[in-house]
């Protein structure tokens, strides 16, 4: 009689236990992965890591690739964000619950993880190469293109977002606006943004996090530039990309710098992740 | 309130201002419209524009390509199988073994964790989620096929590889069939199938548990107390019920992994050794799609680049394929919520 | 449907007869997404009165308070039959500008919905948007709102902080100043004390009360007694359709009809 429950109980400790350790696996390779970029990275780390350019090889730093990298996130920034705002609000306000809302809805679930490698061999068929030919090879590649490929990327995430966000705006707050006959074009961007603020930029913040680490589609838009270039129609350098071609070299002066890049990246995406967690916390606290 | 006389004018005014606010209206919401459509346009374009890149491959090779095992830049001979292949074996060695360890991720978050551990080891976990992939590429090369290639390779060509020394379990690999072909290995460093299969598991293991996690939360609590009532113990709870319940969305959170696995690109090319070659063992280097064109497209031209495309146009329609499957099936479980 | 409707309800048309009637209903018909919301309704609402409307859940009674200023944004695939005269001109008529009939008739809702903005920008924002006023003038208007509403000493030192600031009792008068603040002839409220807690929904009430010398007043209320402190005239509607409307004493001490005693009395809910 005992034997059964006797059985039950062992399984069950058994699944519990196994649990836990599955956490633990995770937990010590989460532990494993970051304490080696950070130990790595900081050993590499020196003032000429932001005043020399990769021009220098292991004599050089990093500066044109960090300025490549701030000046193509915000250029995929900047294109994404308006687009992604007024999709996502179209999905949220006038398309909620209509067939053709829904699909695109679902749709951008599928583009948001899409592989990143396709985005930008898209971009370089629409971008790279109508500008090669139309500059007579001048303009070939480009840091412009490289925006556009992450702002490809970074789309789905604000569209999101900002669809969720808008969707928790109580609908009240709606027919509080149109009873004092304002029309809801208006309503939609003066209130109903306003009060989803703090969600949508989070949204943005989180798009930032997600295309800095993006390296794939930049090889083939961006490509790489080992001289310091701030003009986006010139090819461009960014950090990812900086990484994958001194992690790929065989000397241990490069693999250094590019650990530095990657320390430098992650935390700047721990940083952007913890900025967003900590407005979405504040705006919680004063809706009570 | 306003005399007589302006109440008409004010009338006109008001009908004024409607008619201004309709066109306003009518202006916003196409502009809004397009916006949403640009998403569509995304998506066809990219499907379009690597079709359109690898229509030179596909004429030429026509199905052979995808069986194809030949990449001769030489003589322009270009077949998808051992990028494919590659691609496929990665993928599947991370759901391997991902999906049990997410699963018990979840379980332990769901019901075994303590209400004040829950938050900061879910937030943990998700972390791995954020970093980016190129830190998985840069770990993964530097620390973790070394690290395999000293302490774990050596065990396992020897043990369970097809030139057993005097491996403890050889009598595995010399009656199982095709556990020596898997596990034999000449390549000296770590770079291989499955060690890219490795990471790539630890990197899509985030995304599986919280979509598990998620879906366990949806459980109506009256359900898992009726059968807590009837003696059950929390794994059964678990098992027999939490599961079954959640079935479709969890198959939906492992398609999502698969999505994601696929189309991984830089976490896999540091590690996967980019050797062309189709070798039986999971300890010899190889070359996923991804990798295969992160690797050569930059000084590809003519046919060799697009057969490059053609790889692109596979991989992009397996993954929507696969992540179609997966958002049908969590929406599945979220219209039984009635959400 | 009038003739019986004229036989069964002979009070409140003539109770109304005595004052002016502000918003007259007519066979009132009302459906969405294929169920029969209204059946019928016949109705005079006195000129600066309160008429409280109450009923069980799902009577039907916010619907029609939606209906008196077109606010359908929650009812997909709707109708509407029958017509609603205010000032002699029928609302429900598509001609009639909707910019028109919402500077006349305003609503407040059961959740305080304070715009996400400042104090003052909360109550301008309507006039804002249908009248171009000089600052100073703005200015007199937002003060005029807020006393009317009783909320001014409260919070005129303060006009430039956020409204999420306020408790939930000032939300609310705040969402009246807004409402008022378009100087409406019909003020509606649907529920508006259900959310708030007892003092400060004493304060409403007895802000209806000063409220109703300038405007006619239609609320909504699923708390009898409160209906029965703050109104003048009483409907009560079951199941889509009016059962009852008269004089509130009345309705909650001799009502003619047997389903309003059964609900006076609490014999459903």
């Amino acid at each position: 009689m005992n034997s059964p429950y006797l059985r039950r109980r062992i399984t069950n400790a058994l699944a519990m236990v196994l649990s836990t350790l599955a956490t633990l696996v995770g937990l010590a390779f989460l532990a494993w992965i970051l304490w080696e970029t950070l130990r790595q990275g900081i050993s590499a780390l020196n003032l000429k890591l932001f005043t020399r350019i990769t021009a220098y090889g292991d004599d050089g730093g990093l500066a044109n690739a960090m300025v490549g990298s701030l000046i193509i996130n915000f250029i995929g920034i900047a294109i994404a964000t308006p687009i992604g705002v007024l999709a996502g609000t179209w999905l949220a306000e006038y398309a909620n619950r209509t067939k053709l809302g829904e699909s695109i809805r679902f749709l951008n679930d599928i583009l948001l993880s899409a592989p990143s490698i396709v985005m930008g061999l898209f971009v370089y068929t629409i971008i790279v190469l109508p500008s090669t030919a139309l500059t007579h090879g001048s303009t070939t590649f480009s840091g412009f293109a490289g925006g556009v490929a992450l702002a490809l990327i970074a789309l789905p995430v604000i569209v999101r977002t900002t669809d969720e966000m808008l969707r928790l705006v109580p609908s009240t707050l709606r027919e509080a606006a149109l009873s004092l006959g304002v029309p809801q074009w208006k309503l939609t961007l003066q209130i109903l943004i306003r009060a989803a603020r703090s969600g949508i930029i989070t949204g943005v913040l989180l798009a930032l996090a997600r295309i800095s680490g993006e390296t794939a589609p930049l090889l083939f838009t961006a490509f790489g530039n080992n001289y310091m270039a701030i003009n986006p129609i010139e090819k461009m350098s960014s950090l990812p990309q900086i990484i994958y071609q001194y992690a790929n070299d065989p000397g241990d002066a490069m693999h250094a710098l590019a650990w530095a890049g990657a320390f430098v990246i992650t935390m700047f995406v721990l940083l952007l992740s913890l900025g967003s967690r900590l407005i979405l916390s504040r705006t919680k606290v004063s809706h009570d | 309130m306003p005399a007589i006389d302006t109440a008409i004018s004010t009338t006109d005014i008001l009908e004024q201002r409607s008619r201004r606010d309709a066109r306003h209206e009518r202006l916003f919401r196409w502009s809004l419209k397009g916006c949403a459509l640009i998403v569509l346009a995304a998506l066809l374009g990219a499907a379009g524009a690597t079709l359109w890149g690898g229509r030179d491959a596909f004429a030429t090779f026509g199905w052979h390509f995808l069986v194809s095992s030949a990449w001769d830049p030489g003589n322009d001979v270009y077949g998808a199988l051992v990028p494919v292949y590659g691609t496929i074996a990665t993928s599947f060695i991370a759901l391997l073994i991902a999906v049990p360890i997410s699963f018990g991720i979840a379980l332990y978050l769901s019901e075994v964790a303590p209400a004040w551990l829950r938050t900061p080891v879910a937030s943990a976990i998700e972390l791995l989620a954020g970093i980016p992939s190129i830190i998985y590429g840069m770990w993964g090369l530097f620390i973790f096929a070394p690290f395999f290639a000293n302490h774990i390779k050596p065990w396992l060509t020897n043990n369970l590889g097809n030139k057993p020394d005097d491996g403890k379990l050889s009598w595995v690999a010399e009656h199982i069939p095709f556990v020596g072909k898997l596990f034999g290995s000449d390549y000296p460093f770590g770079a291989s199938i499955l060690v890219a299969g490795i990471v790539l598991a630890i990197m899509i293991i985030p995304f599986i548990s919280s979509v598990m996690r998620e879906v366990f939360q949806t459980v109506p609590t009256r359900l898992k107390e009726s059968a807590y009532a009837l003696g059950s113990s929390t794994w059964e709870v678990s098992w027999d019920i939490v599961l079954p319940y959640t079935r479709s969305a969890v198959i939906g959170g492992v398609f999502l992994g698969l999505g994601r696995a696929l189309g991984e690109t830089m976490a896999v090319t540091f590690v996967l050794g980019n050797a062309m070659q189709l070798s039986a063992s999971l300890l010899d280097p190889g070359t996923s799609i991804a990798s295969t064109i992160a690797n050569q497209f930059s000084e590809a031209s003519g046919l060799q680049k697009s057969a490059l495309m053609a790889l692109a146009f596979l991989l992009f329609v397996v993954t929507f394929i696969v992540l179609l499957i997966a958002r049908l099936m969590l929406r599945q479980l979220a219209r039984k919520e009635g959400g | 449907m009038t003739d019986s409707a004229i036989a069964t309800n002979p009070t409140p048309v003539a109770a109304a007869a005595a004052v002016p009637s502000k918003l007259t209903v007519r066979d009132l018909h009302f459906h969405y997404n294929g169920f029969h919301a209204l059946k019928g309704i016949d109705m005079d609402i006195p000129e600066k009165r309160v008429t409280a409307i109450i009923g069980p859940s799902g009577c039907g009674k916010s619907t029609l308070l939606r209906i008196f200023n077109r606010i359908y944004a929650i009812y997909p695939k709707l109708e509407a039959n029958g017509s609603i005269e205010l000032d002699g001109e029928n609302i429900l008529d598509p001609g009639y500008s909707m910019n028109r009939l919402r500077s006349k008739v305003g609503m407040v809702f059961q959740k305080p919905v304070p715009f996400p903005m400042t104090i003052f920008e909360n109550v301008a924002y309507g006039i804002r948007h249908h009248e171009k006023l000089p600052k100073a003038e703005m200015e007199n208007r937002v003060e005029q709102a807020l006393r009317s509403s009783a909320l001014w000493d409260e919070v005129k030192d303060k006009l430039k902080q956020n409204a999420l600031g306020l408790s939930g009792g000032q939300q609310q008068r705040l969402c009246i100043a807004r409402a008022i603040a378009l100087k409406p002839d019909v003020l509606l409220l649907d529920e508006p004390t259900s959310a708030l807690d007892p003092i400060a929904t004493g304060r409403i009430e007895q802000l209806v009360e000063e409220l109703k010398s300038q405007f006619t007043i239609v609320i909504v209320t699923h708390n009898m007694q409160q209906a029965a402190r703050v109104s003048d005239l009483t409907a009560f509607m079951y199941l889509g359709e009016l059962i009852e409307f008269d004089q509130t004493e009345k309705i909650f001490t001799k009502p003619d009809k047997k389903q309003t005693e059964d609900y006076i009395t609490g014999r459903f809910g």
